[in-house]
């Protein structure tokens, strides 16, 4: 750039700063608004929307499909595109350092690589059509980026095509269009260059709408995790009920397993005693949960050992051991397990039974236990699974749950017990069996409204 | 009294002259696109303010780092309000500071004189990336990890060097106390040092050679 440049743009800055504004108080003004403004915003953020908590980081974890903040979406998705591509897309670093680094580094040395010292965007056509198509393939990135590249099954994938058209096919085209054009047509170029941007981009919304609407329906996302401490505990508690009251029993004071195959007669100390609980701390315990005791016959119930659980599934354990067993802790008030249920009014699976199995039956009867393959995971498998099923049936008291769960064992034809008394260890609270008294009487409804429908009518009181 | 104290301090601190050469200086006619940069001094000040909060509270190790964040969010008088503005913040900010970019790349602001303000500021812009990524890592929740192994092992994807720059990154072949520990190091110290030190720098450019005019055609 000369010397005269230079003063010419110097003349045209002090004639724009002559018919200007002060710094103080007018710039500032506007400065102050818009700050504010944003402040205001992110208190209603954080206020109404507040910051969601995914659940603690497990290592074991490796199912856990990673996604970045927002605003690395579309370098995440620019990179399962790339990796699409035959042959190239397998040089992964074209992708990740060469492809990012070179548009880093254009944009770092903007000033030096657009020499001309024209402002007007009249005059810049090529730099800023390059810039809306990159921001608008940023945009269109982003929007798609949940949207899985592949498939995985054979067959026609309309949103994978869609998505690569549109993400990677369209700019890249367009983006060489635009270069070849501004190197051999030079300033004629414009028109062609601004079309390109405006049809490019176009095709770019559109694919990306034909990818969201052809995109195939992702499965909700998992339960809240439970952040409050009486959550924690509940969650705590149902898994101990799922994973552990096999050998320990509800209230952890089993010293002698029974009816455990494999380990009957094994004894062991009761977990909710003093010497359990004042001497091993909350970590160790974590670990003895993860690792398991394989000399005492304890299985590994952590994820990275071959169990099932997560971190987090373990932490809640040991929460709840600690607040239900060690009197130096107090328990805070729980949500009860399931509502109280007032006179004539009827259960429903979703409110009440789900939490009811949840908690006293699904531990032995889910897949791989000994439980005449009768599982209780749904409501159709309650009603339907079993070997000796169906195990319930509506307004049926004789049904094989609600005599097992009264303490009548099931006989077969030569008066050998078939199917004992449900659950094995300890019979159900009368409350409880009265809830399924009632549901089982009421005709077994799936969901609230079902139950409160057949409510109005009250019933006879059960026996217990 | 007042006007005692006023002179005694312009004496010392030159106040008279601090207003001459900092407020009361000519603009061309502004915009509010013009906004854009002091918005996003404003959030870097304000990110700064609740993560000095925020580190009363977190623990940086993988034991306690996630249960320090639930006592914030749900135990500590106001820290779900300090989180909650510093989480929504980082993405404003990322945001505010983009189409700044933007906004100087359209009215072609980075030319001649300008060209220094540009180069540091693509360097703000990258800084502010950075503390996304790290910052992004210091919950310790499940997106957290899996992102951070994810955008470690693309960072470890470079020819050559990926390898080292992996382990720079983690701290050793995984993600682990020690990668944590650094990312909260990186996000605290050494990446608020070099944005403050690039801001100052900013600033003094702009200061220096004013504000741009909007461009007419005859620019």
């Amino acid at each position: 750039m000369n010397e005269e440049t230079k003063k010419t743009i110097s003349e045209k800055y002090e004639r724009e700063l002559q018919k200007g504004e002060r710094f103080w108080p007018d710039s500032i003004f506007k400065d102050v608004v818009v700050s504010l403004g944003l402040f205001v915003l992110l208190l209603l953020l954080a206020t109404f929307v507040g910051v969601h908590t995914p659940p603690k980081a497990d290592p074991s974890d490796t199912s856990y499909i990673p996604r970045p903040e927002w605003y690395f979406l579309f370098l995440f998705k620019f990179l399962a595109l790339y990796g699409q591509i035959p042959v190239l897309g397998k040089i992964e670093f074209i992708a990740t350092v060469i492809i990012p680094g070179a548009a880093i580094l254009v944009l770092t040395l903007l000033p030096f690589i657009e020499k001309s010292p024209y402002r007007h965007y009249g005059k810049r056509v090529l730099p800023i059509s390059v810039m809306a198509l990159f921001i608008v393939s940023m945009v269109t990135l982003t929007m798609i980026a949940d949207i899985p590249t592949t498939s995985g099954t054979d067959g026609v994938y309309v949103a994978g095509i869609a998505q690569t058209i549109g993400g990677l096919v369209v700019p890249g085209l367009a983006f060489l269009g635009l270069f070849i054009m501004a190197f051999t047509l030079k300033q004629k170029a414009k028109k062609g260059m601004i079309w390109t941007t405006v049809i490019a981009s176009v095709l770019m919304v559109v694919f990306t709408g034909l990818t969201l609407v052809y995109a195939p329906t992702v499965e909700a996302e998992a339960a809240e995790v439970p952040v409050t401490l009486p959550d924690q505990i509940t969650a705590g508690q149902d898994l101990y009920s799922v994973h552990c009251v096999e050998c320990h029993g509800d209230d952890g004071s089993v010293s002698v397993i029974e009816g455990v195959e494999g380990l009957e007669g094994e004894e062991l100390t009761p977990i909710n005693s003093r010497d359990v609980l004042y001497t091993i701390t909350d970590s160790a315990m974590q670990e003895v949960i993860a690792y398991g005791r394989p000399t005492a016959g304890m299985n590994p119930f952590g994820k990275a050992y071959g169990g099932e659980l997560t971190r987090s599934e373990i932490d809640y354990i040991v929460t709840f051991m600690r607040y239900a067993w060690d009197d130096r802790f107090e328990m805070p008030p729980v949500k009860p397990l399931y509502p109280a249920l007032a006179e004539g009014e009827v259960p429903s699976y979703d409110v009440h039974i789900a939490p009811i199995v949840k908690r006293y039956c699904i531990s032995c009867h889910r897949a791989g236990k000994e439980n005449n393959n009768y599982l209780m995971g749904t409501y159709d498998e309650i009603l339907h699974s079993g070997d000796n099923g169906p195990n319930v049936a509506a307004g049926d008291p004789e049904s094989i749950l609600l005599l097992t769960i009264q303490g009548t064992p099931i006989l077969d034809d030569n008066g050998d017990e078939l199917i004992g008394t449900m659950p094995p260890n300890k019979q159900l609270k009368a409350d409880i069996i009265d809830v399924f008294l009632r549901w089982v009487m009421a005709g077994m409804p799936q969901t609230a409204e079902e139950a409160a429908a057949l409510s109005t009518a009250p019933l006879p009181t059960p026996t217990p | 009294m007042w006007q005692k104290l006023y002179t005694w301090l312009d004496e010392r601190l030159g106040l008279g002259d601090m207003y001459a050469n900092l407020l009361d200086r000519p603009e061309p006619k502004g915009n509010w696109w013009n906004t854009l940069g002091s918005a996003s001094l404003f959030l870097f000040i304000l990110q700064g303010a609740t993560g000095i909060f925020l580190t009363v509270y977190y623990t940086p190790s993988p034991d306690h780092a996630y249960d320090s964040i639930t006592y914030i969010m749900n135990d500590v008088a106001f820290g779900w309000l300090i989180r909650g503005i510093h989480h929504w913040g980082a993405s404003l900010m990322v945001l505010v500071v983009f189409i700044h970019m933007v906004r100087v790349f359209v009215t072609a602001s980075y030319k001649y004189p300008r060209e220094l303000t540009w180069l540091i500021g693509v360097g703000l812009l990258l800084l502010t990336l950075g503390m996304g990524f790290t910052g992004y890592l210091l919950p310790w929740h499940q997106m957290a990890y899996w992102a951070t192994t994810v955008g470690t092992q693309i960072a470890g994807s470079v020819p050559f060097l990926g390898e080292f720059i992996l382990k720079a990154l983690r701290g050793g072949p995984d993600l682990s106390a020690l990668t944590l520990q650094r990312f909260f190091s990186a996000h605290i110290w050494m990446l608020p040092a070099l944005l403050a030190g690039l801001i100052g720098v900013h600033l003094y450019l702009i200061i220096r050679h004013g504000e741009s005019h909007f461009p007419d055609e005859e620019d």
